[in-house]
């Protein structure tokens, strides 16, 4: 079921959920109910090459560019204000449909305009980054941004890599300055 | 040190501490700052759980106002006293009656037993604000700064927080003295036979001044603030107990030929009751209408004071268990004997419920002509106890009966 993973911590997935084909990477948070501007917390994946950059500009998916690798990455929809129980943005992956070259899938949230809006996680209640199994839901990992990452405005939630054949996750749980902009640009990203 | 901006949040060293909130002044604008007690669902559990200039201490004292002046405000909290079923102490300021907003102010600091925390409000539009909040996790207590708020001022906050309102408040340009008395009695939705939601006479030219409401706990009710609604599970509340008190070092000059010295006052506490069958009930000590408690009225007098002597005064239960029974209550007090100089008496009505804020009105209209003083009303409002503020004086009662509308037939009687 559920494994904790400490911060920088790696798991086999195929030994700790055996059979596991699909992932679901869910993001959620409450909209805000105090005057101001909304909570608009986004989900996005970076799919890496060999040298831990995007192959191309297609693999950043994010909320302009919802799906990649044919349907294997599935971002399931920008949600502007966290409107709606649970998850209010999903990515799917279906690991069995992952090109060989492809080595990692890089896992970030980010809060659009956080500067601009002076907000950050802390702000936002309830604000969460998880990753399930698809197949049942067995939650792998799991962060809570409002309380752990309450000064940041965006994380590197986590990634999954392949190594020696099989998929293994690492939470990494890491801040990150400057938004969904410079973490595309670190990854590869030609930002416009 | 480390200082926590808004979102940020801290472990707490001690679960004693002083909460210190320096939030500056505004020339015009008074800045009022609140501690609610929070459950799980967000809100408080009644209006108890505001702790305010009006309520300095609330849950025991579990979190208590203990000082605020000069652009700061104090509170004690003991974590380790919070009621069960409390998950958060929300700190809020507010601005009176919204006449600025926190931009007025550059910024907010707060201390909470040393962890430290600021609130910029360059550009706040906001005129309440929820400025930090005490609050567990994995079973230990944190210190959140938040500086997120509301543009509709204490009626949003209030409402957030799920602290009742009684009615919006009116824009209030200027300050205006308050009229003297006759204070609107507050409205009563309940649909009755006898509608008593509008005492005023149509002859008073000035409306309430009522400028709020939030319905407040331990809560002195005022002319601003006079209507609180008691809620519980159930509509059981127990022996309800109302005190009238006054001050009995007080006495009436004797002014004949004769007189050797004076006599002290003598007031009476008594009760209208109207039970949901409809019937009308006296209870009072003059004509011997105790009332009962078992029965209908479901409302009694302990005794009669009569000298002033006891030094709690004079009481009234009223039965909570039979709340379902009783339509109205109106709480009264007379002077028996003498000249009527309510002033000098100084008369406190306290009304207890089991689990409630004490809710205390004092009969502090000055110079008033008339023997009666309706002090406070409690009426069955959906199951609730709602109490509203009268203070109103009358001749007698009749007067009084005639102005409230109950209908009673009036006879002389004596003690």
């Amino acid at each position: 079921m559920a494994i904790s993973l400490s911060k920088g911590g790696n798991v086999s997935l195929s030994k700790e959920a055996p059979g596991l084909t699909s992932i679901l990477v869910g993001l959620g948070w409450d909209p805000r109910v105090t005057d101001g501007s909304d909570f608009d917390l986004d989900a996005s994946v970076f799919i890496c090459g060999e040298n831990g950059k995007v192959r191309s500009d297609e693999d950043f998916i994010f909320y302009r560019n919802l799906v990649g690798l044919g349907g294997a990455v599935e971002h399931l929809g920008d949600n502007r204000t966290g409107e709606g129980e649970g998850d209010d943005e999903q990515v799917k992956i279906d690991l069995s449909k992952i090109p060989a070259d492809v080595k990692k899938l890089v896992f970030v949230v980010t809060i659009h305009e956080a500067e601009k809006k002076n907000q950050n996680f802390g702000q936002v209640s309830n604000a969460f980054m998880r990753i399930l199994n698809q197949d049942g839901g067995a939650e792998l990992a799991k962060y809570d941004l409002s309380e752990d990452y309450s000064t940041e405005t965006a994380m590197i939630f986590g990634e999954i890599y392949r190594h020696n054949e099989e998929w293994k996750m690492k939470a990494i749980g890491a801040g990150f300055a400057g938004g969904l902009g410079p973490l595309a640009t670190a990854h590869g990203v030609n930002v416009g | 040190m480390t200082v926590l901006g808004p979102g940020a949040n801290a472990p707490l060293t001690s679960n004693d501490l002083t909460v210190l909130i320096r939030h500056g002044t505004i020339p015009g604008a008074d800045i009022d700052v609140s501690a609610f007690l929070i459950t799980a669902s967000g809100k408080v559990r009644s209006d108890a759980d505001m702790c305010f200039y009006g309520q300095p201490s609330v849950a025991g004292g579990a979190v208590a106002l203990s000082g605020s002046e000069n652009g700061e405000a104090r509170f004690s909290v003991g974590l380790g006293q919070v009621p069960a079923g409390v998950e958060k102490v929300v700190f809020t300021a507010t601005i009176h009656e919204n006449r600025a907003s926190f931009s007025k102010v550059p910024e907010i600091t707060l201390d909470a037993g040393g962890v430290r925390g600021a609130i910029p409000c360059a550009g706040m539009t906001e005129t309440a604000l929820i400025l930090a909040e005490l609050y567990q996790r994995n079973g230990a207590w944190k210190f959140r700064v938040v500086g997120q708020g509301f543009n509709g001022g204490l009626a949003a906050l209030a409402k957030h927080l799920g602290v009742e309102i009684a009615e919006p408040a009116p824009p209030v340009p200027t300050p205006t003295p308050a009229p003297p008395p006759i204070p609107a009695p507050a409205p009563i939705s309940t649909p009755a036979p006898a509608p008593i939601s509008t005492p005023t006479p149509a002859s008073s030219p000035t409306p309430s001044p009522s400028t709020s409401s939030v319905n407040l706990s331990k809560v002195s009710l005022t002319k601003q603030n006079n209507t609180v609604s008691l809620k519980k599970e159930g509509g059981r509340f127990g022996k309800m107990q109302i005190n009238l008190n006054w001050n009995q070092s007080q006495t009436q000059k004797k002014t004949g030929f004769f007189s050797k010295g004076s006599v002290a006052i003598d007031l009476d506490l008594g009760a209208f009751v109207e039970t949901r069958d409809g019937k009308r009930h006296v209870v009072q000590a003059l004509g011997n209408g105790f009332g009962d408690f078992q029965q209908a009225p479901f409302v009694r007098l302990l005794g009669d004071d009569r000298t002033g002597s006891v030094s709690d005064g004079e009481w009234l239960e009223i039965n909570g268990d039979r709340w379902a029974d009783i339509k109205r209550v109106l709480v009264y007090a007379f002077i028996y004997e003498g000249v009527p100089n309510w002033k000098e008496t100084d008369g406190i009505v306290r009304v207890l419920v089991p689990g409630q804020p004490e809710v205390e009105i004092r009969m502090n209209e000055f110079e008033q002509d008339g023997s009666m003083c309706a002090v406070v009303g409690i009426d069955n409002h959906d199951g609730q106890v709602r109490v509203s503020r009268q203070v109103t004086f009358h001749s007698g009662h009749k007067a009084l009966d005639k102005q409230y509308d109950w209908g009673f037939r009036w006879t002389a009687g004596r003690k």
